[in-house]
């Protein structure tokens, strides 16, 4: 009788989600054609019975507010039993304190939230977000399909505790119409760039680039890309290691010289853009996600290059962006339909939508295939430059202390390069206080 | 005949009147103290916000605030913390004082100025933040751009260790100086005309009316606006939080914006915690001394 129900149940379901054709349907409990007696029972734990409305936080500021409505109407309109409704709640970092509010009161949770990738670790760690192993065994979700890198990002340990949502990639963005006109190339070796930002800084009149100082997920691939841990096997930090010094002296140089700014402060993103919009910088280092926003507001053409390889060859980058999970302290029905929309929302045809819309990365392999994907690049050539690099996008350092040391570091960078500090006392110091923070966190 | 009564009449009456009192005891007892017990139990957990678990560590947490890492931001902070209060307090009061002095003349145009002056007050803290976040900008902002006009080099307001609190603190008296102008005005029509006129016959002047006068006469006010403010503004945050995140290096990081950054940046309630209890004793230790200090030394006779 139970199982007659819950296959019942699921066939309802799996009505309900493919009722309405367009974009594809999650993949229902119980959906596939091959799944199996036991595959339904648990298929069925994960089923959608009733009506529901659930919430999705998010963090896509307003200009995304039609693309938003699209998606979710669109969702709405595809089945019976789900009502989404979606609301903007601020920057990743306010959408963590209200996440991290609502988890501790127990109370007021969304259904559906995004997260920067950051946070996967602190969330995976703590039992913020569900575990979405289960669910993904028991509907047969495919994840193959996701670009590695993503996948393990959204990953803590062997949980698979988010999906791969809106994702970008450090990028350096320059003039190319000045380019040309200097005959400058961005070079690809970082022993190269001391010349660059000289010529560079020469042809803008002011800088050669500017470098984010406010968030370190901009410069640690630099540090990474030259041996650099950051968080060695044995739990302590590498960045006062001699290599780690070097990485450090080399960007305090090209400041001391006047070549590169280190931008940092509540303003400092703004007034980087609007820095490289007014032709007063090269290039500036920022996330791939922004190139609409780059475009949209330069009067000459934007280029897009990969970040220089390291001195020992390594050109990897860091996936940026924001992952999909589900608060592990709302209700089961609630996560039930939770992870329907978490499919639909992460599945290929609604990924290719917030590609074309936004200016981040399509997640799915298959879509590079694709003729959507082909379209994409006509659209945006300039990805071209994040597309041949898709398998050298490595997920970001996992540990529940990140938070903590991302802050030390920070703070620590700002010290050495605006004011110019000495480099060995600073390093010392810092990671003095982040093997401290390693040492508490496990 | 009637029996003895269980409760003498003034017993009576006080068990009255504190019946009458339960409500809002029970209410702070629920919000104020509950929470205030809570914060000093969380302080000696390794509780970090996300967990439902945590363990008992001791002392752990006051250790590493007073001798460990921790001492030498929470140092910090408290030296961020008084400097910002000591220049919102001179604002207020100086400025609010002077603003007082200047507008005190009972016309309209005087009260439509005062009304000018006195209305940032009541402009929300996160609007007005984010103007002056823009008119601060070094590139951009209207400061730097009336700087340029007159030949002098534009400062980084809000990136520079040196001008951050500055900046914070001409947000701060831009909102305040009107609501300590507006109490000083109220105190000063409170003082009886008599002692100038007499003092005027005496042939004093008038900086000797003011200081001999008006100052003493407006110790009760002045008192009120010292504790009142100075409690207020040790628990600056949304400026702070909007303007500079504390940054840069530190340079602004207020005590409530450190609790802020251990409890929902880093994830460390337990630090949180213990910092949020050590913010508690100061605030009392000065609340106390406050008011010690108004019932000896207040002139309230005017």
């Amino acid at each position: 009788m139970k199982r007659l129900l819950a296959i019942l149940l699921a066939a309802s379901m799996m009505f309900a989600m493919t009722a309405c054709g367009g974009t594809e349907a999650p993949s229902s409990p119980a959906s596939g054609p091959d799944a199996g007696e036991p595959a339904v029972d648990e298929a069925a734990k994960y089923a959608v019975t009733e009506p529901i409305t659930i919430t999705w936080w998010h963090a896509l500021e307003t200009q995304y507010d039609g693309l938003v409505a699209e998606i979710v109407d669109e969702f709405n309109k595809s089945q019976d039993l789900i009502t989404v409704e979606a609301q903007y709640i601020g920057s990743y970092s306010e959408i963590n304190e209200a996440l991290v509010a609502a988890h501790a009161a127990g109370s007021g949770l969304p259904a559906v939230v995004v997260a920067n990738t950051d946070y996967v670790a602190s969330y995976g760690a703590n039992g913020v977000y569900e575990d979405l192993t289960p669910y993904i065994a028991a509907t047969k979700y495919d994840v193959d399909d996701f670009a590695v890198g993503l996948l393990e990002s959204a990953k803590y340990g062997d949980k698979q505790v988010s999906l791969p949502f809106l994702h970008s990639t450090q990028i350096i963005y320059y003039n190319k119409d000045m380019a040309q006109k200097a005959g400058i190339t961005v070079p690809t070796v970082i022993t190269d760039f001391d010349a660059f930002l000289q010529d560079a800084a020469k042809a803008s009149g002011g800088v050669g680039t500017i470098i984010p100082g406010w968030d370190q997920w901009y410069f640690e691939t630099l540090y990474l890309n030259e041996g650099v841990k950051i968080i060695t096997d044995d739990n302590t930090c590498d960045l006062n290691s001699d290599t780690a010094k070097g990485v450090t002296a080399k960007l305090q140089q090209w400041c001391k010289d006047g070549v590169a700014t280190w931008a940092f402060g509540k303003d400092a993103s703004a007034n980087m853009r609007q820095s490289f919009y007014d032709g007063k910088t090269f290039s500036v280092l920022h996330t791939s996600s922004l190139y609409n926003n780059y475009v949209d507001n330069c009067d000459f053409e934007v280029g897009m290059a990969w970040y220089p390889a390291g001195t020992t060859g390594a050109k990897d980058s860091e996936v940026g962006g924001c992952v999909l999970g589900i608060p592990a302290k709302v209700d089961q029905k609630t996560k039930n339909a939770a992870w329907v929309f978490l499919q639909y929302l992460c599945g290929k045809d609604v990924n290719m939508k917030w590609a074309e819309g936004t200016g981040y990365t399509p997640t799915r392999n298959s879509v590079l295939q694709t003729d959507e994907g082909k379209d994409f690049l006509a659209k945006k050539p300039e990805f071209k430059a994040v597309f041949d690099n898709l398998d050298l996008i490595k997920p970001r350092i996992q540990n529940a202390a990140w938070a903590q040391l991302a802050t030390t570091w920070k703070n620590y960078m700002n010290e050495m390069m605006a004011e110019q500090a000495d480099i060995n006392t600073k390093s010392d110091d810092m990671v003095v206080e982040i093997n401290e923070i390693l040492e508490d966190s496990k | 005949m009637a029996g003895k009564p269980m409760l003498k009449p003034k017993t009576k009456s006080a068990v009255g009147d504190f019946l009458f009192v339960v409500p809002a005891l029970a209410l702070l007892l629920c919000f104020t103290y509950y929470p205030i017990c809570k914060l000093v139990e969380i302080s000696f957990t390794d509780w970090n916000l996300l967990s439902d678990d945590f363990t008992y560590v001791g002392f752990k947490n006051w250790k590493w605030l007073f001798a460990g890492t921790g001492a030498k931001y929470l140092w910090n902070s408290l030296k961020v913390t008084f400097l910002y209060s000591l220049g919102e307090l001179a604002v207020t009061i100086v400025g609010g004082m002077l603003f007082a002095l200047l507008f005190n003349r009972m016309s309209r145009s005087f009260g439509m100025m005062r009304a000018f002056v006195f209305m940032p007050k009541y402009v929300a803290m996160s609007s007005a933040a984010v103007i002056f976040l823009w008119m601060l900008n070094t590139e951009y902002g209207v400061v730097n751009y009336l700087l340029k006009l007159i030949h002098l080099t534009p400062v980084d307001w809000l990136n520079q260790k040196s001008t951050a609190l500055l900046s914070v603190l001409m947000l701060t008296g831009w909102r305040v100086i009107g609501y300590g102008m507006m109490i000083y005005i109220s105190a000063m029509a409170g003082i009886s005309k008599d002692y100038y006129e007499a003092a005027s016959l005496d042939g004093a002047s008038s900086s000797q009316q003011f200081f001999r006068i008006t100052l003493p006469l407006l110790s009760p006010t002045t008192l009120f606006l010292l504790v009142t403010t100075f409690l207020s503004s040790m628990k600056v945050f949304q400026s702070v939080d909007i303007l500079t995140e504390g940054g840069p290096s530190r340079a602004t990081e207020v005590f409530v914006y450190l609790i802020y950054r251990y409890a929902m940046v880093d994830f460390r309630m337990d630090r949180a915690a213990t910092a949020a209890v050590m913010f508690f004793v100061i605030l009392l230790v000065i609340t106390i001394a406050t008011m010690r200090v108004s019932n000896n030394n207040i002139t309230y006779d005017s």
